[in-house]
């Protein structure tokens, strides 16, 4: 019996998403919530790991009330339980304080054998939050990881590195980050969806947790944002190759012997 | 404006492993009309070398060529899991 | 003991009525919809009259997400150089606003989320694979190998019923039984939304036309606003496009925004969104069976729409249709039967409803809306005689009558034809 957790979020769905061409700021107004994508493959390689060896599985994000919704979809597709953080002090979190809470839920909930996360968020892309996750805890970490097995309470997992693949051993508590399209998650059924709207999601708040407010929300957190640019569309940009480019690259290829 | 610059504002996610619609071949190569491909909406069937050539990616699951198929080829299912077509006006 | 005591297929308008009002009345209520959000699959021509809706949830006006109330409304013709419309702007209109331009993907979960806050269990995303039967019975409906089970299903699947196709409660639909809907929404800014068409912040124009610029084709097309975009499209008969369709319907809709007349309101403007559906044009004739053992079906499912070429309604009906059936339910589930003969009520009660009522006193209208002549003659018909009365060319002037009789003879229309196309339009409309 494995105890599982899957670290979520539920961001603004990346389709949706324009940049106001007056403002240069993010117009996410139109947006539909979504479980962020690499999370739904975390769930589906927490479910498959239940699958094979057992254990139960507890999804659990930190966000707004409506965020539920995320944690039911995925107890849908076969998580067990589902857990809410949520308060007004962990509002305005960077990566540090958002990795600092999850671990203290993890611990506060007794810790896990194992914690699976998506490789990074669609909507910060920074990849922090899972690696950030295990150094609070002291656990084990995999990152960009594929395939995942147990064997000897150790996890075999195989990991996508620049150019190739490597499979490695960690021990038992691990932290595990899953690459987007790792897998092909299960669809929800509705009985399971039934299940979860029933049983709902557990609510934690910072009454429970008791962590120092210096250490959470915006003013545990040391990001600054200090300017944002945007930049041209490259396909939209006449200056960037063309097709008579391509052309060119090609037959410099073919010249060099590189291809044939 | 063309039709597949219009699909292009309309939002999918599409099932990739799961084809909501399908034609047999063997029917449409018979067909005496072809009316699917004046009536698809999303211009989802299409003559190509006069053949019927079809893909569902496009579709906007309106059912109009479940009924504008009277020689029984179209298969049709509503896709799985809120895949598909997604409006954001409707 | 089943799992729920109703099963609503379908969030739209008709189901999240239906599940509200059994939740409303007691009744443990599931209600699945294909789409997550709910709404997200569907599209509406645009203008929702909430008399029905006013039923259950009183506060709609001011509580849901709607675009404009209709102050503005106008019927007409196009040709190929000409609109003639009738422009019906009243005071009424504002004084009792109950018809609103909405946009459904921002209305239908607003609806569902009533359901919800009533104690209907609300699970979006789902596809219903099958209704589960037993004994010729409906038992409640499948999905991944799993039966949930209820005492009754309500189905309000939408225009096109898979479930209730597949389990043989209707016939698949024909030609004569729809019309294809394609729609684009189009942004405009509502400033220029409320410059261009003199409306106020809250006010919206609806328009219906009948296209006289097309050949032989019978299409109607209709134009509204919402608070920063216009909803238009075109709505083309499945039978006459069969018949005579010489042109995809993606084309239609552009022939409709290139119109002289059409082009100038959405200069500006950018495509939003292009979508398609279709829409119950059978009348009375298409409506299947509505209950039996264990089961309804409601709104677009049941055929209930109206439709004569200027004027679309079906939002309405399945408001109405849905309450119906809920009311229905909740009294079946106090006899505790909910067998054909229990289910019954449910007709009785649309039979006194103007849902009814209505497909009954217009069960002749496709006789209208299928002539011909309403879309190509009668359109240009109308272009001759204003032709000849309002523009000064130097000629002598013709009394109506005459100038009638010459139109009739230019378009090859007998004056006996026309004398009875305007008799049976009169008696069917």
């Amino acid at each position: 019996m494995l105890k599982i957790a899957v670290m979520i979020k539920q961001v603004p769905d990346s389709q949706d998403i324009s940049i106001d061409p007056v403002t240069k700021t993010l117009n996410r107004s139109m947006a539909r919530n979504v479980v962020n994508p690499p999370d739904v493959n975390a769930t589906e390689a927490a479910i498959e790991l239940k699958s094979k060896y057992g254990g139960e599985i507890t999804v659990i994000t930190m966000g707004p009330p409506m965020a539920d919704s995320a944690l039911l979809e995925l107890m849908g597709r076969g998580a067990d339980n589902g857990v809410l953080v949520t308060d007004r002090v962990f509002a305005g979190a960077d990566t540090w304080p958002t990795a600092f809470t999850l671990a203290s839920v993890a611990d506060y909930l007794g810790g896990f054998d194992v914690i699976f996360c998506g490789e990074e968020t669609t909507d910060s892309s920074t990849g922090h939050v899972g690696p950030g996750i295990a150094e609070f805890l002291g656990y084990e970490q995999a990152t960009y990881v594929h395939k995942t097995e147990y064997q000897d309470e150790h996890f075999i997992v195989e990991r996508d590195i620049e150019g190739a693949e490597e499979t490695i051993k960690i021990g038992k508590p691990a932290v595990i980050t899953i690459t987007l399209n790792a897998n092909e998650p299960r669809n929800p059924t509705l009985k399971k969806k039934i299940a979860a709207y029933k049983k709902g999601v557990r609510l934690v708040t910072n009454k429970e947790l008791q962590l120092d407010p210096a250490c959470i929300g915006l003013k545990g957190s040391p990001t600054i944002v200090k300017d944002m640019k945007t930049v041209p569309d490259p396909v939209k940009n006449p200056s960037k190759p063309g097709i008579e480019e391509l052309d060119k690259i090609v037959s410099v290829l073919i010249e060099k012997g590189v291809v044939k | 404006m063309d039709i597949k610059e219009r699909l292009g504002k309309t939002k999918y996610d599409v099932d990739k492993s799961f084809a909501h619609i399908t034609v047999d071949d063997r029917i449409c190569e018979k067909c005496p009309h072809h009316f699917c491909v004046m009536a698809c909406p999303a211009q989802c069937y299409t003559m190509q070398d006069g053949k019927l050539s079809f893909q569902y990616e496009d579709c906007v699951e309106c059912g109009t060529c479940s009924v504008a198929c009277d020689q029984g080829s179209v298969k049709w299912q509503f896709p799985k899991a809120g895949k598909g077509v997604i409006y954001k006006y409707g | 003991m089943p799992d729920y005591d109703a099963i609503v297929v379908g969030a739209g308008n008709a189901g999240s009525a239906a599940a509200i009002t059994m939740a409303n009345n007691g009744l443990s209520v599931l209600l699945v919809d294909r789409s997550d959000p709910p709404g997200a699959k569907n599209l509406s021509g645009g203008v929702l009259w909430g008399n029905d809706l006013a039923q259950i949830l009183p506060k709609w006006q001011s509580e849901a997400p709607l675009e404009r109330f209709i102050q503005d409304k106008k019927i007409g013709f196009l040709t190929d150089k000409s609109s003639i419309i009738i422009d019906f702007k009243t005071k009424i209109f504002e004084e009792n606003k109950v018809g609103y331009t909405v946009l459904r993907s921002k209305f239908d979960p607003w609806l569902a989320k009533k359901a919800r806050e009533a104690g209907a269990t609300v699970i979006p995303g789902i596809t219903v694979e099958s209704l589960a039967k037993k004994d010729g019975k409906i038992i409640g409906v499948e999905e991944s190998g799993d039966v949930i089970t209820s005492n009754v299903v309500i189905l309000a699947e939408g225009i096109n019923p898979r479930l209730a196709i597949e389990a043989g409660l209707r016939g698949p639909l024909q030609d004569w039984e729809v019309s294809v809907g394609v729609k684009e929404i189009i942004k405009l800014s509502p400033q220029k939304i409320e410059d261009r068409f003199n409306l106020s912040s809250t006010s919206g124009l609806a328009s219906e036309y009948i296209m006289g610029n097309l050949q032989e084709l019978n299409v109607g097309a209709f134009f509204y606003t919402n608070k920063d975009s216009i909803s238009l499209g075109i709505v083309a008969p499945m039978e006459n496009l069969r018949e005579n369709g010489i042109t995809h319907t993606y084309d239609i809709i552009e022939q409709f925004k290139e119109h002289p007349s059409i082009a100038p309101l959405i200069d500006g403007g950018t495509v939003a969104e292009y979508g398609a559906h279709m829409i119950p044009e059978g009348g009375m004739e298409m409506v299947p069976k509505l209950y039996g053992d264990g089961y309804m079906i409601v709104g677009d499912a049941a055929g209930f729409g109206f439709s004569n070429g200027l004027v679309l309604q079906g939002m309405n009906y399945a408001f109405l249709s849905g309450i119906l059936a809920g009311e229905t339910a909740v009294n079946a589930k106090g006899r505790n039967d909910f067998t054909s003969e229990a289910l019954a009520l449910y007709r009785q009660k649309l039979e006194e409803s103007y849902v009814l009522k209505d497909l009954k006193t217009f069960k002749d209208i496709r006789k209208v809306t299928n002539n011909k002549s309403m879309y190509t003659t009668y359109p240009k018909m109308l272009e001759s005689i204003l032709l000849e009365m309002l523009w000064e060319r130097g000629q002598p002037k013709k009394k109506v009558r005459d100038i009638l009789g010459s139109c009739a003879a230019d378009l090859k229309m007998s004056k006996l034809k026309t004398a009875t196309d305007f008799y049976y339009i009169y008696r069917r409309m």
